[in-house]
């Protein structure tokens, strides 16, 4: 079943100096139980664009459009036009979200329990002593030990993984249908992070949950997700199921992502790849496709096309999409 | 939890109790050492007649070695103190601070006079101006860039420059005797156990004087930390939960901003009750800053050991209770 | 007279409006319409100096207690110009009897006279409050004339034997029983003095002359509940607070010719914002009060103009004329032993500054060349040695003298010019003397390289502070003016250890010796016209020596509420007319 369908996505920010686009026409589904990686480089627009999902971008500051359907369990709403007020209604208990940095995503003069009851008690009119049965039931699941003491703990009190695991417990509390976590494990030790993962993975096929996992990391993308969208300037520019994407990249981009990856199985002599350049400033865009200023195979394009055109997003078979002239059929 | 806080505060009562007494020994072992002979301040205008000086001397016990003598003040603190003998005996009940000549009357009960008025006078101001300080900042920081918001900032410009006694005099002036919007008081203070009408009547504009500049402070800074606390991530976090933006500004973002205000006004407090020296000259208020100030013209020692221990003794306290205080609100703290 | 209180006040109205108050007001006396209602009187002192009849020397404190509370033997007539100097009976039936060539004074006491509790006034009572001036250790601040005229002997070191009503130890209070005397119906007095003094019973109007009852003298404490022997007594009196008088139901108008006793009530307000004070009186706020101080010199052109003339909307409600008084800086002549610094000051002062900030010479007065003013007439002659004084201050002269203190006088010019040590200055605490002393400051140190600096002091307790030896600074900021119209009430007062009040502490000075000598000749001399040039000469010989810092010979002004009437300038006093002021 499909639980949301994003079209035309785009996400304008003015400034002073110009009009950012942060996200650009961007358009994707996502299915129950769905792990989709969205992947890119800071600036690409993949907080941007769940953010926008949530309603978390306040309105003077943005113009926002297109439109976002997504299944709640009252019906389907488009997330984007329905007032912020109803919007509200569904924050937290249809779709969660998780945070970057878990130490100053928690309220530090609230324990845990009572801030996790609060996400419960906002969608639930029920007895607190019901939401904190619910709150040390999802601790236990998420691996706290002393999960009844550890209520009254403050976040301090807590390492940097164990806070991680609080704000997962704290988004699923509600049986959410959509989690997006957004760099859960950027902050976090590489040990933890494989642990952090490890959950999340196991809770939405646990729970059917549908996840967007928003990171840069590569290593993340393979161990959790399904499929894989790859933004780059506020659009996707790749988009396929996980195992295609490393198998079969077509986008130079991705291709630089993925072979900037260290590998163990290489000689450690070997020099880390990079992407030549840097992202472009989304304020003054290069003209055609917004890569072409760093992409080492436009030589493989006919002409200045790359610099002139922008490519669409086609398919190339196997549910797999691609934004670039290299290897399209004219 | 309960037993974290009650061991922080139990530390710092101990460490409190060592500074006061720090305090006191330095205040007297100040004034103990000053160039002139405090036994001779108490002497008439002829007295050139060095009998009387020492007569007086002994009787007031200037002439005891100095720890007796700082020994007998630490009595005297908790036991009460006598002066003279026969029928010019004084007596000073605990906690006696000395006894002074230029105002005939033991220096606890003078304090005991004026200490309320200032308490009266700050208790005031401190309760307007974190009523307008405050909500005045929210305001401003949740319609930043609006017309409040502008308002807010006119508000501060004009009561972070004037001057209380500016203040204080153009109130007079204009409110109650040109305008006679409020009577001129028929007295200088009345106590609250009195006439709370009247107390209210008389305090209404040393507390409104008080109250504009401090506000204006309060105001500038709790928008500037409304703001900054809104910006973090954890209301971020407390949005994406679902909660209103009242729950998310009254329970979260508050609390959080307005957490250093206790520390601020805790000190503010502190400070005006050791004397608002200013606004008690303009209002002819009988308090601790007309006392001091007229204690020092006149050379009136105990009265002047007494005001600065005090203030000493205030600071101290407030601080401990500040510290307590924000102990409660943020848990982190509590660790150290 | 008295020393100068900043809040000296003339005024001449002679306008008897009545306002007779029906109903309510119980024990009206006969005399008319103008009774009833309450005065106020509004100050910036935190309380009075001294309301002990024995402490009281300011001639607005002697007027004012003298009309309200405290009968004496005689008083000055309550008239306005100089027929209020003669002296008339108040408690005594006539204005005294001399004999024994003016040595020996005998007055009789009236009928009926009383306190506030009922209790008559006795010749007791008199000789009782009087020996109080004596007790100088409790009894402070308050003019010493009994002990320098009554015929009592002195000890070894110039202080008298008899030590006053409380001292049990070394006190010759036989003495004391000789120098003054009870009739057998305790209703005569006597007085026998040590030396002639024509006009003893214009010493008699001090009200330390005046009657205590002994059962209820509280010695330092009486200052603030004295018993009255007037027509009002305290009802309340608090420091920073107010005072308030009630009429005295005791009082017998019969026995008092001289009082009117018009309010019913009198408050007085202390502790006042000086602007606040100032803007009470101006807005007509309280018509029925009045400032006991100067008006602040920035209001004073909003009720006078340039020349110094009452405008329009004042014109009957506020006065400007000169007083009495002649203001000076005290130099304290022990702590400043060199004359070279004290003429270097005198010369760098920029004395134009300061006047400005009184308001200017339209309202301030004329620069003194020394302490005898010279609508004194027979004592009076023009100082010379000061012709190198120039208004905004003489630097060459100042430099001059400064280059000779540094040879002369080295400790003394060390000290001066020393940033951390400098010269000190006693101030009264008002906003005009904060502007004063900044004017001070830096002419001194422009002029003369001389450090100053200010010590400000409760202006209620400015006296009690400074005439304290010890607590006394370099130089205080005085007035003073005749007690009455002899200079043998200014230059003996002033600089000799006996007088009353001698700031400059002057006898240190290796030259007093030949000074007083001189002084002592003066006040024997019984020719009016050559006693008044031996005084002429002495004032001549304190300005060579430079004793004091002359200052002005000053005016006053005076603005009172539009309700009230009866105000004049008491001259023999130097202040209002209080017991004449009704509520029209």
């Amino acid at each position: 079943m499909t639980l949301l369908t994003v079209n035309n996505l785009t996400v304008e920010f003015p400034t002073p100096d110009g009009s950012v686009q942060a996200v650009r026409e961007t358009s994707f589904q996502l299915s129950a139980g769905e792990t989709l990686a969205i992947v890119g480089e800071s600036g690409s627009g993949k907080t941007v664009t769940n953010l926008a999902l949530m309603g978390l971008i306040p309105k003077r500051t943005a113009n926002i459009s297109g439109s976002a359907i997504f299944e709640t369990q009252d019906g389907p709403v488009d997330l984007l036009s329905i007032d912020r007020d109803e919007l509200r209604k569904y924050r937290g208990r249809d779709i969660a979200m998780i945070f970057q940095d878990p130490m100053s995503a928690l309220h530090p003069f609230y324990t845990i329990g009572d801030q996790i009851i609060e996400a419960h008690q906002v969608h639930n009119k029920v007895n607190i002593k019901v939401s904190k049965v619910r709150t040390i039931e999802l601790l236990e699941m998420v691996g706290i030990q002393g999960a009844a003491t550890r209520l009254n703990s403050y976040p301090h009190q807590f390492s940097g993984g164990m806070r991680q695991r609080v704000m997962i417990a704290m988004a699923l509390v509600n049986n959410p249908s959509l989690l997006i976590a957004d760099e859960p494990t950027t902050a976090l030790d590489v040990t933890v992070q494989a642990q952090i993962i490890k959950l999340l993975d196991d809770l939405s096929k646990e729970f059917k949950m549908a996840m967007i996992l928003i990171t840069h990391d590569m290593g993340v993308v393979a161990g959790a997700a399904d499929r894989v969208n790859v933004m780059y300037a506020g659009r996707i520019v790749e988009s396929a199921e996980v195992r295609d994407l490393y198998a079969n990249p077509l986008m130079p981009y991705t291709q630089g992502l993925l072979a900037s990856v260290p590998r163990m199985d290489r000689p450690h002599t070997n020099r880390l790849s990079t992407i030549p350049g840097q992202p472009p400033s989304m304020i003054a865009l290069p003209d055609g496709c917004s890569f072409n200023p760093r992409c080492g195979r436009k030589s493989e394009v006919s002409g200045s096309r790359c610099e002139e055109q922008m490519p669409e997003l086609t398919p190339r078979g196997n549910q797999h999409f691609a934004r670039c002239f290299i290897g399209e059929s004219s | 939890m309960a037993k974290t806080v009650i061991a922080y505060v139990s530390r710092r009562l101990t460490v409190s109790l060592l500074i006061l007494f720090a305090a006191s020994f330095a205040v007297y072992v100040i004034f103990a050492f000053l160039p002139f002979d405090p036994a001779a301040l108490t002497c008439g205008k002829n007295c050139n007649d060095p009998g009387i000086i020492e007569a007086n001397r002994h009787r007031l016990g200037y002439d005891l070695p100095f720890f007796t003598q700082y020994f007998l003040f630490l009595k005297g603190l908790f036991f009460g103190r006598s002066f003279g003998e026969g029928a010019a005996l004084i007596n000073c009940p605990a906690p006696a601070l000395g006894y002074s000549f230029q105002e005939h009357g033991c220096v606890t009960t003078l304090i005991g006079e004026a200490l309320p008025v200032t308490f009266s006078l700050a208790i005031g101001a401190i309760v307007m101006w974190l009523a307008l300080g405050i909500g005045l900042g929210i305001l401003a920081a949740r319609f930043r860039g609006r017309i409040v918001d502008r308002l807010s900032t006119i508000f501060v410009l004009i009561g972070t420059s004037l001057p209380t006694f500016l203040t204080g005099l153009l109130l007079v002036v204009f409110v109650v005797i040109r305008w006679r919007l409020i009577p001129f008081p028929s007295g200088n203070y009345t106590s609250f156990f009195e006439n709370p009408f009247e107390w209210a009547q008389i305090l209404l504009l040393p507390w409104l004087t008080l109250a504009f500049a401090y506000a204006a402070l309060y105001t500038r800074f709790v928008r500037s930390s409304v703001i900054d606390t809104s910006n973090e991530d954890y209301i971020r976090t407390a949005r994406a939960k679902g909660l209103s933006e009242g729950v998310i500004l009254g329970k979260h973002t508050l609390r959080a901003a307005l957490a250093p205000i206790a520390t601020m006004a805790g000190l503010d407090f502190a400070g005006l009750l050791g004397g608002a020296i200013l606004t008690e000259s303009v209002f002819n208020l009988p308090g601790l800053g007309r006392l001091a100030i007229s204690a020092v013209t006149k050379y009136d020692l105990p009265i002047i050991v007494a005001t600065t221990l005090l203030a000493a003794f205030i600071v101290v306290i407030m601080n401990l209770i500040v510290d307590i205080l924000y102990a409660y609100i943020d848990p982190r703290v509590r660790v150290s | 007279m008295a020393r100068v209180k900043k809040s000296t006040s003339i005024a001449i109205v002679a306008v008897l409006a009545a306002a007779v108050i029906v109903g309510g007001l119980a024990k009206m006396s006969s005399s008319g319409s103008a009774k009833g209602g309450t005065i106020t009187y509004l100050t910036h002192s935190e309380a009075f100096t001294h309301a002990d009849p024995n402490r009281n020397y300011t001639g607005q404190h002697i007027a004012w207690f003298g009309s309200f509370m405290h009968r004496t033997l005689t008083a000055y007539a309550r008239a306005e110009g100089s027929a209020g100097s003669a002296v008339v009976a108040d408690l005594a039936t006539d204005t005294g009897r001399s004999s024994n060539g003016n040595k020996t004074w005998e007055f009789t006491l009236r009928d009926g006279v009383t306190f506030e509790d009922g209790s008559a006034i006795t010749c007791e009572d008199i000789k009782y409050g009087v020996s109080r001036t004596f007790a100088t250790d409790v009894i402070t601040d308050g003019p010493t004339y009994a002990i320098g005229m009554l015929d009592i002997p002195s000890a070894a070191d110039g202080s008298s034997v008899y030590k006053g009503p409380y001292a049990t130890k070394d006190n010759d209070t036989a003495a004391y029983d000789k120098a003054v005397t009870c009739s057998e119906d305790n209703k005569t007095i006597t007085f026998n003095l040590k030396r002639a003094v024509g006009d003893f019973n214009y010493t008699t109007t001090y009200l330390s002359f005046g009657p205590v009852p002994k059962a209820k003298d509280t010695g330092d404490a009486y200052d603030m509940a004295p018993v009255s022997s007037g027509p009002y007594k305290i009802e309340k009196y608090k420091a920073k607070d107010e005072m308030i008088l009630v009429r005295n139901d005791k009082w017998n108008k019969s026995s008092d010719p001289i009082r009117n006793a018009f309010p019913d009530r009198i408050v007085v307000r202390f502790g006042l914002a000086e602007e606040v004070r100032d803007q009470l009186v101006l807005s007509d706020s309280d018509k029925n009060s009045m400032s006991l101080d100067a008006i602040l010199p920035t209001n004073l052109p909003t009720v006078f103009d340039d020349a110094g003339k009452p405008k329009d909307a004042f014109a009957t409600r506020a006065i400007n004329v000169y007083d009495p008084y002649v203001t000076y800086s005290a130099v304290n002549v022990k702590k400043l032993p060199c004359l070279d610094i004290r003429k270097a000051i005198y010369y760098a002062r920029d004395y134009a500054g300061l006047m400005q900030i009184s308001g200017g010479a339209a309202f301030g007065g004329d620069p003194a060349d020394g302490v005898i003013k010279p609508l004194m007439g027979l004592d009076y002659a023009k100082v010379t040695g000061l012709e190198e004084f120039k208004p905004e201050g003489n630097a060459a002269a100042a430099k001059k003298y400064m280059d000779a203190a540094k040879s002369a006088c080295p400790d003394v010019y060390a000290k001066a010019t020393d940033p951390k040590r400098g010269v000190s200055f006693d101030f009264a605490d008002t906003d005009t003397n904060k502007k004063a002393a900044a004017i001070w400051i830096d002419s001194m140190k422009k002029n003369a390289g001389i450090t100053m600096k200010f010590n400000f002091i409760e202006s209620g307790s400015y006296y009690a502070v400074v005439l304290d030896q010890t607590k006394q600074g370099d130089l205080s900021r005085a007035g003073w003016a005749p007690d009455w119209a002899n200079a043998s009430t200014v230059i003996p007062e002033l600089f000799t250890e006996t007088g009353g009040f001698p700031m400059s502490q002057n006898w240190n000075d290796p030259a007093y010796k030949a000074f007083k000598a001189k002084s002592d000749a003066a006040l024997a001399e019984p020719d009016r016209t050559k006693q008044g040039k031996m005084w002429a000469e002495l004032n001549q010989y304190a300005m060579d020596q430079m004793w004091v810092i002359p200052g002005v010979f000053s005016k006053t002004q005076e603005v009172w509420g539009s309700g009230l009437g009866g105000v004049y300038f008491w001259e023999p006093q130097g202040a209002p007319s209080f017991g004449d002021i009704y509520i029209k």
